[in-house]
């Protein structure tokens, strides 16, 4: 445990000495500002885009950190040859992996948090604060939704560039997040053994469209009920146990 | 005495695509506790990928291999084991102190010891000012001694260095041959490679030659110059016996 917890360290550590996070923390600071300041001038309907747009960009700000941090991590320590004494060290290569995840998680849990929290003050400045539940179910869902991002991208990370994780990371990220519906339209109007195929097929890729609250945000609907929340938790720990498994699987029989 | 460390007709083979490399074409390996090994061997002769063999980074294709009796795929076998890389390299944005800390905390060292521990070893390998300077400013030569600060991090019983003395200055070198002789005296087993043959000479109890994957010779350095020691250097020695198998 306290091995898995040094590896994690290391990436915090990496997180707070890189300027990634400050570029995004800075460039999200100036678009909520901007829209806000418009705000102000009472143009109608504008907190509705501080809110559509400032959850979008907590989503996605959060998505860059964990997908970059998950999927450079191995390639990283293997082009730099880093991971060598690494792998001398008594562990098992599964807690690598775990290690990588943790500080992958933490990384990004922590970014998203700012992002958050800064969003929420934005959000709450009108004194709107009647969605607070919901707010909470937000938070929820975002750390779930970079627990998803972070063990696909390990996933990925042991077997392919970080470039290539990365670029197919995006991709699933926006084709199934944002395609979802047409895509179940196609698997289900298709007949016979092809829709058994793409039905599981459909299923099993990462959903990261679940985690997604920006409507209902947006709008301030009701939260969600429970068993959705629980259902979408439970789909998220079976989903990256297979992932870290596979990925476990992988790494062991990986010739260094 | 009691082996440390043995192999049996050790091979390994390495694939990428269509090209294959027999990196080790059956190699026989014992070191005894508490001596000094010498792992010599020009440019691709398979050091390096015998001792990752011996850190269970890679399992051997066939032969037996162990490390205090276990195999050291196992974990636990590499407790009492410190590893210095051939090529130093470690995380840029960490300093050495909490590089150090970190494979401490993966070794499961308690917290004083592991603080204690990291001061006196950075003091041994001359880094005590740039204790906590990031490493991103880092020459080779002070990476180099990162690298061997962190191999003795676990007060390992067994130490395998890879080529130590690589881009080391005279002096440094020096300085690590009398750590080396210091551990020695201290009851560890060292076991180490590296391709020039005046370093080995130094400091070796035993030394194993090593050419494209076969072991040519072990031996004390008397033995292996027998009689012939008058005028003749190891190097002389190392030349011959390599001329002899190309
Ligand atoms: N990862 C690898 N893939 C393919 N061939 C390799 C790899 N590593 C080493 N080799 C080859 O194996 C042989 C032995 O290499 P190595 O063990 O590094 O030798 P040494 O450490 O004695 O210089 C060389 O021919 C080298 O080219
Ligand atoms: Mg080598």
């Amino acid at each position: 445990m306290r091995a898995i917890w040094a590896i994690a360290g290391g990436m915090i550590k990496e997180l707070i000495r890189k300027k990634d996070f400050y570029v995004l923390l800075i460039f999200m600071l100036v678009i909520l500002g901007v829209l806000s300041a418009q705000t102000f001038f009472q143009i109608e309907g504008i907190s509705r885009y501080v809110r559509d747009f400032g959850y979008s960009m907590v989503m996605l700000f959060s998505f860059i950190i964990s997908i970059t941090f998950a999927a450079k991590q191995i390639p990283v320590e293997i082009e730099s040859r880093t991971i060598y004494p690494l792998l001398a060290k008594p562990l098992s290569r599964y807690k690598i992996i775990l290690g990588k995840f943790c500080g992958s998680m933490a990384v990004s849990v922590v970014s998203f948090t700012v992002f958050y929290a800064i969003f929420i003050s934005f959000y709450t400045a009108g004194g709107e604060i009647e969605s607070l539940s919901l707010l909470g179910q937000g938070f929820i869902f975002g750390i779930l939704f970079l627990c998803m991002t972070s063990a696909f991208a390990i996933f990925l990370s042991v077997f392919m560039t970080m470039a290539a994780n990365v670029t197919l990371s995006f991709l699933f990220y926006m084709i199934i997040g944002g395609f979802s519906s047409s895509i179940k339209e196609i698997i289900f109007s298709s007949k016979g053994v092809v829709s058994v195929l793409y039905g599981i097929l459909y299923y099993l890729l990462p959903h990261f469209e679940f985690f997604d609250l920006r409507v209902r945000i947006t709008h301030a609907w009701d939260p969600l009920p429970a068993w959705v929340v629980v259902s979408v938790s439970v789909y998220t720990f079976v989903y990256c146990f297979m992932l870290l498994s596979a990925a476990d699987r992988i790494f062991r029989r990986k010739k260094f | 005495m009691q082996k440390i460390l043995s192999a049996k007709n050790l091979q390994y083979t390495y694939e990428s695509g269509k090209s294959r490399t027999e990196a080790l074409k059956g190699v026989d390996l014992s070191v005894e506790d508490g001596e000094i090994f010498g792992f010599i061997g020009p440019n691709g002769a398979g050091k390096t990928t015998a001792i990752k063999l011996l850190l269970g980074i890679l399992t051997p294709e066939k032969g037996e291999l162990t490390l205090f009796g276990q195999s050291p795929r196992e974990p636990k076998t590499r407790q009492k084991v410190g590893y210095m890389p051939e090529i130093a390299n470690y995380y840029k944005y960490l300093t050495p102190v909490e590089l150090l800390k970190i494979y401490g905390n993966i070794f499961g060292i308690n917290k004083d010891l592991l603080r204690e521990r990291v001061g006196k070893l950075l003091e041994l390998v001359g880094l005590e000012n740039e204790a906590n300077r990031l490493m991103r400013t880092f020459s080779k030569g002070m990476m180099q001694k990162v690298s061997f600060a962190q191999a003795l991090i676990n007060d390992p019983d067994l130490l395998i260095l890879d080529e130590p003395m690589g881009g080391l200055d005279p002096f440094s070198r020096m300085k690590m041959r009398e750590v080396i002789q210091d551990l020695k005296l201290k009851g560890k087993t060292i076991f180490f490679s590296s391709h020039e043959l005046s370093e080995v000479e130094l400091v070796s109890d035993r030394i194993g030659i090593l050419c494209k994957g076969h072991l040519l010779a072990t031996g004390t350095v008397n033995d292996l110059l027998g009689d012939k020691k008058a005028g003749q250097s190891l190097e002389n020695y190392f030349l011959n016996i390599i001329g002899e198998k190309i």
